[in-house]
């Protein structure tokens, strides 16, 4: 059942830019990950987005958080039950 | 009426009035002193605000440590070394533990905060990108889910 998700992910790595690519669900629980992003960046992942949602009263709208550094940006976003992080070089 | 000391067989009032004697005989007076005089003057207050002040007076002896008054004991030289030995090892023993408690400092993201501020913006295209990822991802987990295959109650066939 997990095989959707498994190649969307592989397909996602294939794009050059993006060195990371990681999906948890609300608590941090990791449900697939690939490259630069593991299993420990889970519960950091999901919280960020958490709190980042809490910043505005429009449930409807999803912030993206980005963390940007010298070596490429990070940006996670939530949709609907599950936390996405992609980590992408600057191009 | 009459000139002074010309006696009246009878007395008028105010010749009672004038031969009163100020001071009773017949009273029994102690010999008071300035205490007495000045407590029977002023009943009440005086007493009160002279109790009141000695027991402050009271509880600020017992409270008070003087410490000029307090006579030190001399110690004797080994007893003083022996001492200071003890407490150095035990601030030792205490430093050690005291730094391992010092909190890890966080991982600096970058050596650079200039240039990554200066840097340009996340582009909106990156942006759009990971929200379609993000809901790609949902799609894809939704198809994890309970697939029913066969009863969970079943019906024990009794011979």
């Amino acid at each position: 059942m997990e095989g959707a998700l498994e190649q969307y992910l592989d397909d996602t790595m294939k794009n050059p830019s993006i060195v990371g690519v990681l999906c948890t669900d609300a608590q941090g629980h990791n449900l697939g990950c690939r490259g630069s992003l593991s299993d420990e960046h889970g519960g950091v992942v999901s919280v960020l987005a958490r709190q980042a949602a809490s910043l505005t009263k429009d449930q409807t709208d999803s912030p993206t958080v980005c963390l940007e550094s010298d070596c490429g940006n990070i940006l996670v976003r939530t949709h609907g039950t599950i936390t996405v992080a992609v980590h992408k070089m600057a191009s | 009426m009459g000139c002074c000391y010309s006696s009246e067989s009878e007395t008028t009032e105010q010749d009672v009035n004038e031969r009163k004697p100020l001071i009773d005989p017949n009273q029994d007076r102690k010999p008071t002193n300035g205490m007495e005089r000045n407590t029977d003057s002023l009943p009440s207050n005086r007493t009160d605000e002279q109790a009141q002040l000695t027991g402050i007076l009271q509880r600020t002896a017992l409270n008070i440590i003087d410490v000029s008054a307090v006579d030190s004991q001399g110690m004797e030289q080994h007893e003083y070394m022996d001492r200071a030995r003890q407490y150095s090892t035990k601030l030792e023993v205490l430093s050690r533990t005291l730094s391992q408690k010092k909190p890890v400092p966080l991982p600096s993201l970058t050596s650079q905060p200039h240039q990554v501020l200066a840097a340009d913006l996340v582009p909106f295209s990156d942006v759009q990108q990971v929200s379609k990822i993000a809901a790609y991802a949902y799609s894809a987990i939704s198809q994890i889910k309970v697939d029913a295959k066969e009863e969970l109650v079943v019906q024990f066939a009794i011979p």
